[in-house]
């Protein structure tokens, strides 16, 4: 694991231009619960961050409103250089450059894999549908189900379709890749395929922010490691240290729980 | 009490095979269970029997072979029936194309069942009191869809592309069939007003279904859209019309709407049926299909997204497929009442079955004939509606069993 790091910290220091900017960012639920009470964190440019936190600490809901499915009230965040605002054009334009992978994969049930993985290219790029084809099925072979490709989703594995929404996001060729607790719906002997194609995709020099309560895959890829609870930022730290020596109270108390 | 909980200790008997056994068992087993099944026998004998006796003696059926015509196309002249075979081979001929090119990759499309329906309406077509020669053009129509359905298979097979050209053609169809009805372009006009019976029933199902589904999914999306006015209003145009019996919208549609148009202008009564039955139909289709938008999770939406699709993309590639999949089945169930529904334009003047069967029942010449012609109306109503139904669940079980 720590052959891997060198190579990471190397990607972040020829081109460490920030790609995400959140500062104090606040939200509030319909019913007023404030989910978010101000959180800081920038991402540079091929950066891994893992956040980790208890349920209802506000993680999911924080790294959703990278691309919009969440609003937020108070606080600024910039995408790439772009400011995400109410403004409809600027939450297509990050959109664009943000691929998210969700818990409960989220595939269309009524297209195949193939169709699932070109849609975006073809509705929202504007790619002709060979060259989609084409680069779907290398992004495919990537993550290991060019075999699988006139499937219906339903005919999948969990694993596999995972893979699949990972490949669908990466389709539309994003510079951010967002995964929100991509394996937790997973049966356990599923969980290290989805983790094997972050791996890959973590060392091409990816920028990812992964929601995630898989010590290994942190310890292992991680270039930061941000515990959250009760919307706030409790400690951001380097594996190493976030897992051998946190410096918060709470962060132990939940290293001791989940560890 | 507990010798009914005990638990046998020797394996259940066979069930037995003779008839006898089998009645014993299930007609006759308690001494109140076969008085039971004797009164009820003697019952649906009696039913049986009197209906049978009056159905071979007391009923004069003339009136159905005689009024024929006038029960399936009501007054359109005797001289242009050819125009009405004609539209009746177009849409049978695409209807069997169509299936054959959905169908192609069915292992085997026209199934047993399939040809002994086929071969009932072929007997049926053979029995008509019309004449002969008439008799065979309808049979050969029928051959010509059984034919359509092979060519359509084949073809499809062959070019499965062909398949997202059978809306065009059936657009294209709706105009051709109009022309045919209607007239003029080189054609006898036959105005609507002579229009009735069957074709008229049919007609209006058929344009009033078709015309309401994009404005039933518009009111669906409506209904369940964040903009309060466009909630408010299509939540408010759902329940009032839901709220109001067709009948009334029929006579609002009927004796309102040319108040409120400048004088002289009288629109057509078909015409202003079929609006009355639209804007009924829609308001039970928006509702068909916001249940089916309900169904689709919510996690659809956010992939969607996400991947950078604008809500109109989302609406259009992801969430209505999966809703209006759905929906189908209900649908087709709304298709059915409508075509009940009908019925009711008798009462506000337009000769649909029901009507024109008044009118031959006002005919001195039959007169008193309801139980015969109502029974025949019946018949073909249940006819068409049973098939429609199967075909119902025929493709709910192909979707269900999809993916």
């Amino acid at each position: 694991m720590t052959q891997l790091q060198p190579e990471a910290t190397l990607n972040g220091n020829t081109a460490n231009e920030p790609m995400i900017i959140a500062q104090q960012v606040e939200k509030w639920y319909d019913n007023n619960f404030h989910v978010l009470r101000g959180v800081d964190l920038t991402v540079r440019k091929g950066e891994v961050v893992v956040v980790m936190g208890p349920s209802g600490s506000g993680k999911s809901t924080f790294i959703r409103t990278f691309n919009a499915l969440e609003t937020y009230q108070k606080g600024s965040i910039t995408i790439d250089g772009i400011h995400l605002s109410h403004d409809l054009k600027n939450i297509e334009a990050i959109r664009r450059e943000v691929g998210m992978v969700f818990q409960q994969f989220n595939l269309f049930p009524h297209l195949t894999v193939l169709q699932n993985v070109t849609l975006a290219p073809i509705w929202v790029r504007r790619w002709t549908k060979a060259r989609a084809e084409e680069v779907a099925m290398q992004l495919l072979e990537r993550v290991g189900i060019l075999n699988q490709a006139q499937k219906f989703p339903g005919q999948l594995s969990g694993g596999q379709q995972q893979r699949v929404a990972i490949a669908r996001a990466l389709a539309m060729q994003p510079k951010i890749m967002l995964f929100d607790e991509p394996t937790s719906a997973l049966d356990p002997e599923m969980v290290r395929e989805v983790l094997d194609v972050m791996r890959t995709l973590a060392a091409s020099g990816m920028t990812m922010v992964c929601v995630t309560h898989e010590v290994g895959f942190a310890r292992e890829v991680a270039d930061r490691v941000v515990l959250m609870d009760s919307g706030l930022l409790v400690e951001e730290a380097e594996p190493n240290e976030f897992f051998n020596s946190p410096k918060e109270e709470r962060t132990k108390k939940f290293l001791s729980q989940i560890l | 009490m507990t010798t009914l909980h005990t638990v046998p200790t020797s394996a259940p008997s066979k069930p037995a095979s003779t008839p006898t056994a089998w009645l014993r068992k299930n007609l006759f087993n308690s001494w109140f269970n076969s008085l039971l099944t004797i009164a009820i026998v003697l019952i649906l004998g009696r039913t049986l029997f009197g209906f049978i006796s009056w159905a071979t003696s007391a009923a004069k059926w003339q009136v159905i072979p005689a009024n024929l015509p006038i029960f399936f196309v009501g007054r359109f002249p005797a001289d242009q029936y050819w125009r009405l075979d004609l539209m009746l081979a177009i849409i049978a001929g695409l209807g069997g194309f169509t299936w054959g090119v959905v169908g192609r990759n069915q292992p085997k499309l026209l199934t047993r069942n399939l040809l002994i329906g086929f071969g009932i309406l072929a007997l049926v077509l053979l029995l008509l009191p019309t004449s002969f020669p008439y008799r065979l053009v309808l049979l050969a129509i029928e051959a010509f869809t059984i034919g359509m359905i092979v060519i359509g298979k084949q073809v499809g097979n062959r070019s499965p592309a062909i398949a997202q050209w059978l809306p065009l053609a059936w657009v294209l169809t709706f105009f051709i069939a109009l022309w045919l009805m209607r007239g003029g372009f080189g054609l006898d006009v036959v105005p609507t007003t002579a229009w009735g019976g069957w074709i008229l029933t049919i007609f209006m199902s058929v344009v009033s279904i078709v015309l309401s589904f994009p404005f039933g999914v518009l009111l669906a999306l409506g209904r369940q859209s964040s903009l309060p006015v466009i909630h408010w209003l299509c939540t408010a145009y759902i329940e009032i019309i839901r709220g109001i019996p067709l009948i009334s919208i029929l006579f609002i549609g009927l004796v309102m709407v040319p108040l409120f148009l400048p004088a002289g202008s009288r629109p057509d009564l078909v015409l202003r049926a079929i609006l009355g039955l639209t804007l009924f139909a829609a308001a039970y289709q928006a509702e068909t299909i916001r249940g089916g938008l309900q169904a689709i999770p919510k996690g659809q939406t956010e992939a969607a997204n996400a991947l950078g699709l604008n809500t109109p993309l989302t609406l259009g590639l992801i969430v209505l497929p999966q809703a209006l999949k759905i929906s189908i089945p209900a649908i087709v169930g709304l298709f059915i009442s409508l075509l009940q529904d009908t019925t009711l334009v008798a009462i506000v003047g337009l000769s649909d079955l029901l009507g024109i069967s008044r009118s031959i029942l006002a005919n001195p010449l039959y007169i008193g004939r309801y139980a015969e012609v109502y029974l025949f109306i019946g018949a073909l109503y249940w006819a068409v509606c049973y098939i429609m139904s199967w075909a119902a669940r025929r493709l709910e079980a192909r979707l269900n069993s999809e993916h």
